[in-house]
Order: C-alpha cells, then structure tokens, then sequence
C-alpha cells in the first residue's frame, strides 16, 4: 500500500477526490438530477459510510467511483489521474486494479466454488493475496469448495468480500452489503468488511440506507436529492459487534 | 392485450425469431421445390407420353417384313403398333471439322398417319411427301450447331453420301434424353436425331417392304411381360435384340431415375431442417417463459386462464414458422422454377411446365405446424402448469457439481473462464449435446453437398481417362471380319487401334434373365481397361464372363456360378458361360469377355463391331475428312468432346445445388450458434456483467461467451465430418441405380471447405452476440436480483 501513502496533490493519503459532479438522466420529457455539484476526497485507510434514502443519489455516487458510469459534468481524481477522462479500456484498467466491488446480490459466478470465484479475480491480479487467505480474512477458510448455491447468503456476502480484497484494492466500494441479509448474519458480513479495512488499509466506501452502520465508520455522509447534505467525522469507531438495529 | 405483448416481446427478440424463420424457411423451400418439381416433371412426362402417344413396347430387328405388323395387331392386348426403320448414319455438319452422328427415324410421308412415338415440330414444318431429301432434325442438335430450318447437313446412308434438308425442328418423347448410343453423356453437337419419311429412308437403306423397329401401345390392364414373351418368339427369326418395355427404354429409364432422385430430396433435407427448427424453438421459448416467470404470475393473478397462457406462448413458435413458411413457399416455387430450367438443359421435352400446387403448400404449412408445436410444447408446458405463486419467485438457483475438475491437480492446471465454460456444459449436457449435434449436422450439409463434387470428379476421372484412352471410337454399320484392322491401320494418323465386338444376348441365372450385351475386348489394359468406381484396375480373366456386379446382382449369381448366355443373332445359339469376377462400375451395366472367348462362345468366325483409335492431332482433319465418307461407318464418338460436352453441362446443375445447399447450411449453422450464444447471454447477463465490474476485459468476457460457443463447435466439426460421410452413404445408396452408383470419395478440399463455411458462420454469429455483450449496461443489469 506504498501508492495510497505517497503525496497527492500537496496532501497526505489523498485517494480520491471527487469535484463538482454532477449527473442528470434523460427520462423521456423530464430530466432527473441525481447529483447536484457533489465534491469530497478520500483519504488512505478511511472507512466511510454514505447514508441517504432511495433516490439520493449514493449508488450513483458509487458507480461513477467505480468506474462503471460517467458524469454529466465535473472531475474525478483517483491518485491524481483523471478517471473522467479515461477510455473504456482504461477504466477496466483502473477497476481491475483498484476498485474491489461488493453488490447487494454477492453476484458470484454460480458455476464456481468459492475459492474459484476468488481465484477470477486473483488470476488477473498484479499482486493479489493468495485466494485461501481472502477467504480466510472474511472467516470461510472452511468452505473453500462449496459453490454458490451450498452458501447462505451471509456466506455468498462475505465470498464476494473476499473476492473483492484479495486482489489488494485501493478502494473498496460495498452497494447495501447487508441489504439482503438479516441482522446476526448482516453483522458477520460488516465484521469481515471491517477487519478488511483495518487490517489491509483499504479505502472503503459502505453505501447504506440503514444508519446504525454509520457508527462502524470514521466518516458519514449524507446525501439527499443528489445533494452531500452532511459530512461528519465520527469520534471513534464501534466495532460492527456493538452495533444494534 | 396479450397479442400486443407477442407483437412487442417477438419485436425484442427478433434476431433469434429471424434465426428460427429463416431454418423453416430453408426446410420449406426445399420441400416445396423438390416436390413441386418431382410433380412437374411427373406430369410434363405425363403429358408429353400420352399427347405424343409414346409406345408401351420396344422392340428392334435386323430386317422383317411388313406384313408382321398385321400379326402383331392381332395380338390380344395390343392397342397400336408402329413400324419403323432406323438407322445410324455418319454426318458431316456444316461448321464442324470432325465427322457427327446422326440416328435417322422413319416417320409417316404424311403427319394424318403418324403412329406412335410421334414428332412435335418445334420450328419449321413437317417434310412433304415424295421430297426424299427433306428431315426434321432434333432441337438439341439443331441448337448446339446453331442449324435452322432450311439448312443443309451431309450424310452417308447405306455408305452412299446424301444432302439432307432440315425442314422443321422437331422433339420426340423417345429422346427425351437424347445420347448416342452406347453413350451415358449428351454430346449434342455430336449426335442428334432426323426424322426422314419412310419411303425416302427405304430406299436408302434398301429396306423396301420391311422394318428394323417396332413399337406398341398396349391396352390397358395387359401383361406387358406376355407380349415380350409373344414378341420375342414371333421376331427370334429376325434377328430380334429383345422385346422391352418402357423401364428399359433409355431416355425413360434416365428421366424417372431423375424424378426418383428428386422424390428422395422432398424427405431428407426438409427433415433436418425442421428438426433443427423444433430445437430451436423448444430451447428459445423455455428461456423465454423462464425470464417471463414474474409476468406470468401476474398474469395468472390477474385472471388470465391457463388456456390463455398457453396459446400466447404458442404464439412465438407460431409466429416464426408461419413467416419462415411462407417466406419458404415463395423461396420454393422460385428455386423450383429455377431447376425446372435446368432440367430443360438435360431433358427435352415438349413442354416442360412448372406446376406450383395447393397441395404442396398446404403440406408445408402443415408441416411447420407440426414443427412449431412440437418445438413449443415443453414451454406450454411449463408456462400452463406453472402456480402463480411459484411463478412469483425466482427461478431456483442452479447447483453446479465439481464436474471433471474434481481432482485438484487437475483443476490448477485449468484458467478458470475455462472452468466456467466447462461446468456450464456440464450441468446441461443434452442441450450441449443436441448443440453440437445441429451445428454437425450444417457440416453434414456441407460435406454431403459437395460430396456430389467429388462423385463427378471421380467420373470424370474413371470414364475420361483410366476407363478410356482412347481419341475416337467408330463404330461400324455391319460387323467386320478380322481384317478390316489392316485397312484402319493403313489410315494416316492413326497411332493405335484396338478392337471390340459387341453381341446382342439374353443373360440368365436360374430364373431370371436380363437382356444385355457382352462386349468381347482384345485387352483390357490397352486403350480401353477395365476400371471400377474405385478407381482400381480389374483384370479380365480368359474363359469367363465378368459382369458389372450390379448386373450380377440383379441376376443373383456368384463369381463361379455357370450363366446361360442366348445369343440373339447369327446361329442364336444357347451357351453357358462362367462368372469369372464382377467389376462395381459407376455407370450402367455391362459385360466383359475377351474378344477370342466370345467369338467361340457364339460359334462363328469372330467379328468386330467397333475401333478405338488413338490418333495424331496434327493429322486429325485429315482423318475426320475420310471419316465422313466411309460408308462402313455408322457412329463416331470423340471423348475429348464427349467430356467437355458434359463439363459444360454439369457444371451448371452443380454449382446451382451447391450454392443453394452452402447457403442453406450456413443459415442453419448460423442460426444454431447464434441462438446458442443468445440464450447464454441471457442466462447469464448478470454472470458476466458482475466479471466485467470485477475487472475483466471485454475480450475476457465474450472469451467465457463465446468460448462455450466455440468449443461445441470445435467439437461439432468432426462429428459432422462423419455425419456428412454417413448422409452421403445414404445418398449414394438412395441414388444408385442401374444406370449410376456412387462411389464413396471424399477430397480433402470437400473437408476444408465444410471447415472453413463453418468457422466463418460461427465467428459472424459469435461477433453479433459480441456486440451485445458490450452494449450491456453494468448498472442496470447489477441493480436486478437474479
């Protein structure tokens, strides 16, 4: 993690920095703004939870993060390099390197074991942990051949956590992780997201509706109608066993 | 409502739509064609037969008299009779340096009394009464050597030269197929059929009072197999050759082989194509109601019966067939009108006219109907028993098994997008299976379309340069003693000379018998050798007979069994002989003796009926100049215009079949791996868009695809290599004749070009899903639960 340490634009640990973004979508007559001149920056190692009722704009946020979709207008910066700006072949770059996603539905590759699903990604990783050892970090060194399908759900999450780290992302980008999950197995999954960051470093951004999660993190933002209407740094961390909804 | 929903979900998923119409299609135009045309042909025969009164019985003689025809009248079941003299003569056309052979047919001074075997004047007029030089020659010669009517052609009859004046341009139901004798091949520049009046032709033959052909209709319901018999012991002192009827008759034997031909092409191309149709169908409908699952609980909530369900999911198998019908009928009544013209080229008939049946599209449209219910049905199925409230829920999750990769040191050594693609075949291995056996089946296609190529190359080969070696053959009016070699040799620019007979005789084994002729060869490894469909060498053994083993077939006999040989002219003895051996010859039915053996055989002083000659090109004019004025002569064939004549002439008929046949097995090929690789993105959008968002490249993604696509085609190919072999034995077999057999010859270049078809259809299928693959939107497809 020597890259995420090393100066950015003048300030120490600046992963990323959003500037200005703003997104409208065409819907037949009427055009929805869905980000409205949203700018933030990220730092190394940070935990950051953005809170917001359905519509407000954080799964969008997360997509253009993550490369899979682009503004309307204004700048984003990973590292200090235009992300905006890059081809599409740059931005599979930039997600296969960088980016470790985690959905709301696991999306793991039903024909592959755990360990397998893992191994996707490690395969075309620069220098990814070894796939045993991801699955290890999100508590499933036990089920390594098991396929999709033989998982609960809380298990399917926390495969596609580790499928998400063992490639040693600088950024992690969770979409409701624990949307479809119930509340003890919700916790484990937070429990493994956690231990990820604090163990690896990883710049992680947890997008949820469900603000007891937001006590888990070093920073929560708010956003409401494409607006960042909130942005506070928490005193202290709890760990994700303290938390209660 | 639910017709608007069709409407639009069919306009969604029109590609795959299109694929399945267009394999209809593809099935239907064949039927349609190949059964209008076999109607056409059947009746255009019909028709020619019975408006130009074509004769039930054949019959030729070397000479009896004319009262005979009175006897023959008389005989019970014996509607009319035609009396006729023929003869061939040497032709010297204007505009040709090498001789031709002209067959001169008797007819009527006056067309009031034509008999059987009519003419139809195409051109011209009919000759007048008492113009002893006047003819209607045939249209094929006329048109190869571009005569018209008041034209001139020379002829030597009865070895005295004659000018002949075409008068009319004329077709004859006995021609239809119009080959010189001996001949398998049309060479119309060559030979060509007059029509002369009798008393002209008579004369010239000095036949005064007699004839050398007889011909006869027969009354409905009579034993044609009686008559032969009556025929053939009333004529025996005549030098009859043998009485037979139409089945023997050469031009009718080629024409309904032909339509035989055509019958066995309404069955098997159509099948498979509509087989492929109903898989189609049955994979592209259960995925449709899998992905509708949630619409059709709510459908079900909202009322809507079962029935009415059903039927709107049979309305997208119905809808692609209907289109693919009728686009199939057009396409068939246009491709059937296109072959009917080509048949024009080998068969000449009067009229040859295209019908276009109600029966036939109503049989196709039957048949697509079949095939869109049975393709449609397990969808039904699946669509009408399924509860509304399971129809709420996803679809249950898949469960994959380890599969092949069970063993770790095995699973290393494997990427994993191949491990993906491998588990995805095996968990559905009859879809991969019957995947893999379509695309196979396009290659068989393929293969067994140009495996005709093969055949004719193989022919052109045996029959134009193993069988035969020679330049020229003459054949001589009357059989010529031993010594007529001397005056051959004497000739200038004659290299080689070798010499056969030829002698009419009855064959039989136990009970059966079969009219045939024997030639006597000096040698069989001369110019002419003995070669069969294989392109191997026989030899001729001295003592015995060798027939074409088709021949020996039909008479049931056994290298070794004695065969009873009655000789039709000359002393007519009865003889036995022994089946030394039999050849599997390509064409037609022959037997072999050496020339000494036969002329023993038939107890007389040996004769020769005909020469092979290799000659000097550069003294060729020479040559062909004396030709045309021997009177000995009677018939010249040249092989080298024999050959060309029919390059010409197939190579018409097959580039057309074999354009047709690579189109429609690449529009099959397409559409199997197109609506393959559809359907997997279907299934798994979500899979491989999940891939793309953890990175993968595009190429990465359509890999794991189009992978699965590949390697059931990679598989596919050889298998259809040996499906294209297996439906070529089957053609070969269902197109073997007496007249023809296939051998079974396969070029590299047939494999190749199968190979080559089929990975360009694959690629274009494949790129098309590729396109969509990349248009995925990741968001979307991300925001949906599985």
């Amino acid at each position: 993690m020597d890259d995420g340490t090393r100066q950015v634009n003048g300030e120490r640990g600046l992963v990323l920095r959003i500037s200005d973004l703003c997104k409208s979508y065409v819907m037949g007559e009427v055009t929805v703004d869905a980000l409205r001149h949203v700018s933030l920056d990220f730092f190394h190692g940070e935990l950051a939870v953005l809170l917001g009722a359905s519509g407000s704009g954080k799964s969008t946020l997360l997509n253009i993060v993550g490369g899979l979709d682009v503004p309307s207008s204004g700048k984003l910066f990973f590292h200090g390099k235009e992300i905006t700006a890059a081809t599409e072949a740059e931005l599979t770059d930039y997600r296969r390197r960088s980016i470790g996603f985690v959905f709301q539905f696991y999306n793991l590759i039903s024909s592959l074991t755990a360990l397998e699903n893992v191994q996707l990604v490690t395969e075309i990783s620069e220098k990814p942990m070894p796939a045993e050892e991801a699955l290890a970090l999100v508590g499933l060194g036990n089920r390594l051949n098991h396929f999709p399908a033989q998982l609960s759900g809380g298990e399917q999450q926390r495969v596609a956590i580790a499928r998400a780290v063992a490639k040693r992302p600088e950024l992690l980008l969770c979409d409701e992780p624990t949307g479809a999950l119930d509340f003890q197995t919700g916790k484990l999954v937070l429990e493994a997201l956690e231990k990820v960051n604090r163990e690896i470093g990883t710049t992680t951004l947890v997008i949820t509706h469900n603000v007891s999660i937001a006590g888990m993190a070093d920073r929560v933002i708010h956003l409401s109608s494409g607006e960042v209407t909130e942005d506070l740094r928490n005193a202290s961390r709890l760990s994700p066993s303290e938390l209660v909804w | 409502m639910l017709r608007r929903k069709l409407f639009r979900d069919l306009m969604h998923l029109k590609g795959q739509m299109l694929a399945v119409a267009a394999v209809v299609a593809c099935g239907i135009s064949v039927f349609v064609s190949m059964s209008s045309v076999r109607y056409s042909l059947e009746a255009s025969r019909q028709q020619y037969y019975s408006r130009y009164r074509f004769a039930d019985v054949f019959m030729q003689v070397k000479r009896a008299p004319e009262f005979y025809r009175e006897s023959v009248g008389g005989i019970p079941g014996v509607a009319s009779v035609t009396t006729r003299v023929i003869a061939d003569v040497t032709l010297d056309v204007p505009g040709l340096d090498e001789p031709a052979t002209g067959r001169i047919v008797s007819i009527p001074e006056y067309r009031g009394m034509a008999g059987l075997n009519d003419v139809f004047i195409r051109k011209g007029r009919y000759i007048e009464a008492g113009k002893s030089d006047e003819v209607i020659a045939s249209k094929p010669f006329m048109e190869a050597n571009g005569l018209v009517p008041g034209d001139r052609v020379g002829a030597v009859i009865n070895g005295r030269k004659k000018e002949l004046v075409i008068v009319g341009m004329g077709l004859s139901p006995e021609y239809i197929y119009e080959v010189q004798p001996g001949s398998f091949f049309p060479d119309n520049r060559r030979f060509g059929i007059f029509w002369m009046g009798r008393r002209s032709l008579e004369s010239a033959l000095d036949m005064s009072g007699s004839f050398n052909d007889l011909s006869l209709a027969l009354t409905h319901g009579t034993s044609e197999k009686d008559i032969l018999m009556q025929l053939d012991h009333l004529f025996r002192p005549y030098g009859s050759l043998g009485a037979y009827g139409r089945s023997e008759q050469l031009s009718d034997r080629f024409i309904s082989d032909e339509i035989k031909q055509v019958g066995m092409q309404i069955t098997i191309l159509p099948s498979i194509f509509l087989g492929v149709a109903v898989f189609l169908l049955n994979i592209v409908l259960r995925r449709i109601v899998t992905t509708q699952r949630d619409q059709i609980a709510v459908l079900k909530a909202m009322g809507y019966s079962n029935e009415d369900i059903g039927f709107h999911y049979l309305g997208f198998a119905m809808v692609p067939t209907t289109v693919g019908s009728v686009i199939g009928t057009s396409l068939g009544a246009w491709l059937g009108r296109g072959l009917m013209n080509i048949y024009g080229d080998f068969y000449n008939f009067a009229e040859l006219v295209y019908y276009f049946r109600i029966e036939d599209v109503a049989l196709s449209v039957l048949l697509s109907f079949i095939a869109a219910l049975f393709g449609a049905w397990s969808a039904f199925r699946k669509a009408v028993e399924m509860p509304p409230a399971e129809a709420m829920r996803p679809d249950t999750p898949v469960t994959y098994r380890p599969g092949i990769f069970q063993r770790e040191s095995i699973r290393k050594k494997i990427p994993v997008p191949i491990r993906i693609i491998v588990r995805n075949l095996e968990r559905r291995p009859l879809k991969a299976a019957l995947t893999v056996i379509m695309i196979a089946l396009s290659v068989a296609i393929l293969v067994a379309g140009r495996y005709t190529y093969d055949v004719t190359d193989r022919m052109m080969l045996v029959e134009f340069s193993e069988k035969h070696r020679e330049d020229v053959t003459i054949v001589f009016r009357d059989p010529m003693p031993f010594s007529v070699r001397y005056n051959i040799a004497s000739l200038d620019g004659v290299l080689e000379h070798e010499y056969y007979r030829e002698e009419p005789v009855r064959i039989s084994f136990g009970h059966r018998s079969r009219r045939q002729s024997i030639k006597g060869v000096e040698s069989a490894e001369g110019l002419q050798r003995l070669v069969d469909k294989d392109n191997r060498q026989v030899v001729l053994p001295t003592g015995g007979i060798v027939l074409t083993k088709t021949l020996a077939d039909i008479l049931g006999a056994r290298p070794g069994d004695m065969l009873n040989v009655d000789f039709q002219q000359g002393r007519q003895l009865r003889r036995q002989v022994m089946l030394a051996g039999t050849i599997d010859e390509m064409l037609g039915l022959s037997a072999y003796m050496n020339l000494r053996d036969l002329d023993r055989l038939a107890g007389d002083g040996g004769a020769l009926n005909a020469a092979y000659l290799r000659i000097d090109s550069s003294k060729a004019g020479g040559l062909y100049s004396k030709f045309k004025e021997m009177p000995g002569i009677s018939g010249i064939m040249m092989l080298k215009a024999l050959r060309k004549s029919f390059d010409e002439l197939i190579a018409k008929s097959m580039n057309t079949s074999t354009v047709i046949l690579t189109s429609f097995a690449c529009i099959l090929a397409f559409s199997v791996v197109y609506n393959g690789a559809r359907i997997s993105l279907s299934e798994r959008a979500r899979e491989l868009t999940s891939l793309r968002v953890l990175g993968l490249s595009t190429r990465e993604v359509s890999i794991i695809l189009l992978g699965e696509q590949a390697l059931l085609t990679g598989i596919a190919i050889p298998l259809g290599f040996l499906f294209g072999i297996g439906l070529s034995v089957l053609l070969s077999l269902a197109l073997s004749s007496e007249l023809y057999r296939m051998p079974l010859v396969f070029s590299a270049y047939n494999f190749i070009f199968a190979f080559v078809v089929i990975i360009i259809v694959a690629t274009v299928s494949g790129l098309a899903v590729r396109r969509r693959l990349v248009r995925l939107d990741l968001v979307a497809v991300l925001k949906t639960r599985e």
